[in-house]
């Protein structure tokens, strides 16, 4: 008949728990690796994830700042450019509306007007009248323009249709980038417009972007819609260098876009400047190119490092501490079963031993009977011719009687120590008992028995049979020392809340000390005599049944004073709690 | 000074009848009978002994019972478990049932005079 395999683990991991194959050391690693594995997956993968969703959450949180610094970042700046044309713009519009074209034709009233404006607008270059035809009638400023003809110019002819216009950057005539604000108006005699023009150098440009710059601004410029840069970039060039812009805001929107430089994303926001032919430009630092992101990147492996470092090591010691727990446990279990394997064993050896015993005793008293009725009549009869021989033969046949009496008695001995029942019991209840089982042989040998027990003394919980057999054992061994005429004390007391205790002593001829160290050992016996050779377990036998029972056996002797046996056993508790009491 | 009684109660009749032989030579006066019920017709014809040799394991009526038989019809005769079959257990029992004395086969013929004599001076 074929036996089922034990059912094995699937995963290949925790097949060794149940492989039989594997020696038991070889187990418990596995056991150990599988409990290590296990742990620090349900530690470490929910901290993993955790700090995982962390960092997006924070990215995109860093993101949308980013996006928000730079169109707010690009608002201000329009906003600043915005204010400083549209103040230009009314200074210029106030001088237009005042003055008539003649006024400001005079060299010297257009010099003071244009003195009194440079002093409001820094960044002013020059100030000039062109008349209806397009020549610069009037000119301040440090290029010398007068008489120029501009009536091919764009701005003149786009500054003639519009009551103010802001040109884009160019060079002009004196071959510097700048651009151009202009008012027009109606002359009342001749009904021609003429225009009022104010250059402005493209640094001021560049001195007003440069006041939106911030610690995550990477460039600010302007461009026209023709891809010119109307302002000096940082990585871009400078003003009316080509850029090629990818994609414009639709009207007044500012528009936010993801870029690429290199290895490094920006955002980019594009706004339009209304009333100017200008974007503005403005590109600010990625997320991921901040200081505060690196700084978190770097807390947070730190702090994920930190953390794998004492799981883990929590996880190792914890694994390794499990591990040995179960080693220990199932060694226990191991030790517990083969114990009650061997008491089983013993107990049916036992069981055996005091059958044979008790069956072995009967005939054996019939032969010993036998024997003795046949020495008694051949005392009787004198002159019987093989006397003397029969009486030899008959002394051998009860020596062997003897002999086996001997055997028989000690298996019964060895068969009474093996079943075991606990019971409550009342120790002095015992004592009495095994007592009066002793009493006779006492008396027959004049041994006077004296007893100190305590009365309500706590109950201990043993086997009653064992128990008669350890005070049975050390009382016999008690009345063996005396011999004839001496006297045994029996005190029972309570020592404490935990134990009770039984002292019996003797007035025997006492133990040397040599003898006294070893008295508890097995086949250890000082009983000489023939009649009463000990087997050299009595004592031994005691010994284990007292720890057995959870108690203590203790020897003192004196030599030419008597010997003291102390013994010691646990107060049963119903309740646990009360072992503290 | 008249001599003691003694009844053995024994189902090894081989044992009990030579015992009493040996006893009697020492001056006793001794039966054996096979179990309780000889016993008890023994003690009822007007046998009575001074001192019972009890066995402990017997067919039928067992020793300690015989025990309690024997103490009901008359509690003075003494009684001394004599068996193959003993233990520490059994002997307390028989003590507090009035038992004189407990002792294991194969037994000394000294040990077990002086022990009928103790009991029979009771």
């Amino acid at each position: 008949m074929s036996k089922n395999p034990a059912p094995v683990s699937k995963w290949s991991l925790f097949c060794g728990l149940s492989s039989k194959e594997l020696c038991p050391r070889g187990r418990y690693k596995c056991m150990r690796n599988s409990l290590l594995l296990v742990m620090l997956a349900i530690t470490l993968i929910p901290l993993s994830i955790t700090s995982g969703l962390n960092f997006i959450q924070y990215q995109q949180l860093l993101r949308e700042e980013s996006q928000a610094n730079a169109r707010w970042n690009a608002e201000s700046a329009k906003a600043t450019i915005s204010a400083y044309l549209e103040k230009l713009e009314a200074a210029i519009t106030v001088v237009i509306d005042t003055y008539s074209f003649e006024d400001l034709s005079d060299g010297k009233k257009l010099e003071h007007i244009f003195r009194q404006l440079k002093k409001e607008h820094k960044g002013l270059v020059d100030l000039s009248v062109v008349g209806p035809d397009g020549i610069q009638s009037a000119y301040v400023g440090p290029y010398g323009l007068t008489g120029r003809d501009y009536s091919d110019s764009l701005w003149f002819h786009k500054a003639l249709t519009r009551r103010m216009y802001v040109s884009e950057v160019f060079t002009g005539f004196r071959n510097v980038p700048h651009f151009v604000v202009a008012a027009s108006k109606k002359d009342p005699y001749s009904e021609h417009y003429w225009v009022l023009r104010a250059s402005i150098d493209t640094e001021t440009l560049d001195r007003f972007l440069a006041l939106a710059d911030t610690e995550t601004l990477e460039d600010i410029f302007l461009v026209n819609d023709s891809g010119i840069l109307q302002s000096s970039s940082r990585y871009q060039g400078r003003a009316m260098d080509n850029f090629q812009l990818t994609r414009k805001p639709k009207q007044n929107d500012i528009l936010i876009f993801e870029e690429m430089r290199g290895d490094s994303s920006f955002y980019r926001a594009v706004s339009r400047i209304q009333n100017t032919p200008w974007l503005l430009i403005l590109d600010q630092q990625g997320a991921e190119a901040r200081k505060i992101w690196h700084s978190f990147k770097v807390r947070l492996l730190l702090t994920l490092g930190l953390c794998f470092l004492v799981v883990g090591g929590m996880v190792v010691w914890l694994s390794r501490f499990l591990a040995g727990k179960f080693r220990e446990a199932d060694e226990m279990r191991d030790v517990i079963l083969s114990e009650t394997e061997h008491s089983n064993k013993l107990a049916s050896i036992g069981r055996l031993a005091a059958g044979v015993a008790h069956e072995i005793n009967n005939p054996l008293a019939i032969i010993g009977e036998k024997a003795g009725l046949m020495q008694d009549l051949l005392g009787v009869e004198q002159d019987f011719r093989y006397r003397e021989k029969f009486l030899d033969q008959l002394g051998s046949l009860q020596d062997a009687v003897v002999r086996a009496r001997t055997i028989t008695h000690r298996l019964l001995g060895f068969a009474r120590r093996m079943e075991t029942s606990l019971t409550l019991i009342q120790l002095n209840e015992i004592l009495q008992e095994v007592l009066s089982f002793l009493e006779k042989d006492a008396t027959y040998r004049n041994i006077h028995v004296i007893l100190q027990l305590q009365e309500n003394l706590p109950v201990i919980r043993a086997d009653h049979g064992q128990l008669q057999q350890v005070f049975l054992n050390v009382i016999n061994n008690a009345i063996d020392a005396i011999r004839n005429d001496g006297e045994i004390h029996i005190t029972s007391r309570r020592e404490n809340n935990k134990t009770v205790m039984v002292a019996i002593s003797d007035t025997g001829p006492g133990i040397a000390p040599e003898i006294l160290q070893n008295i508890f050992e097995p086949f250890f016996t000082t009983k000489g005599n023939e009649e009463r050779k000990g087997t050299g377990l009595g004592l031994s036998i005691t010994y284990g049944l007292v720890q057995k029972m959870g108690g203590k056996i203790e020897v003192s002797s004196e030599v030419g004073v008597g010997t003291t046996f102390i013994i010691t056993f646990p107060v049963y508790y119903e309740d646990k709690s009360h072992d503290s009491a | 000074m008249t001599a003691h009684r003694i009844l053995i109660i024994d189902d090894e009749l081989d044992f009990g009848t030579t015992l009493a032989e040996r006893l009697e030579l020492r001056g006793f006066v001794a039966k054996a009978v096979g179990g309780a019920e000889e016993a008890m017709a023994a003690l009822a014809a007007d046998w009575r002994p001074d001192v019972v040799l009890l066995d402990l394991m017997m067919p039928g009526v067992d020793g300690l019972t015989t025990l309690d038989l024997i103490k009901q019809h008359d509690s003075r005769i003494q009684v001394i478990i004599l068996t193959g079959h003993g233990s520490t257990e059994s002997g307390i029992i028989g003590m507090q049932r009035g038992l004189f004395d407990y002792l294991m086969k194969p037994v000394d013929i000294g040990e077990l005079i002086v022990r009928i004599k103790e009991a029979g001076a009771r």
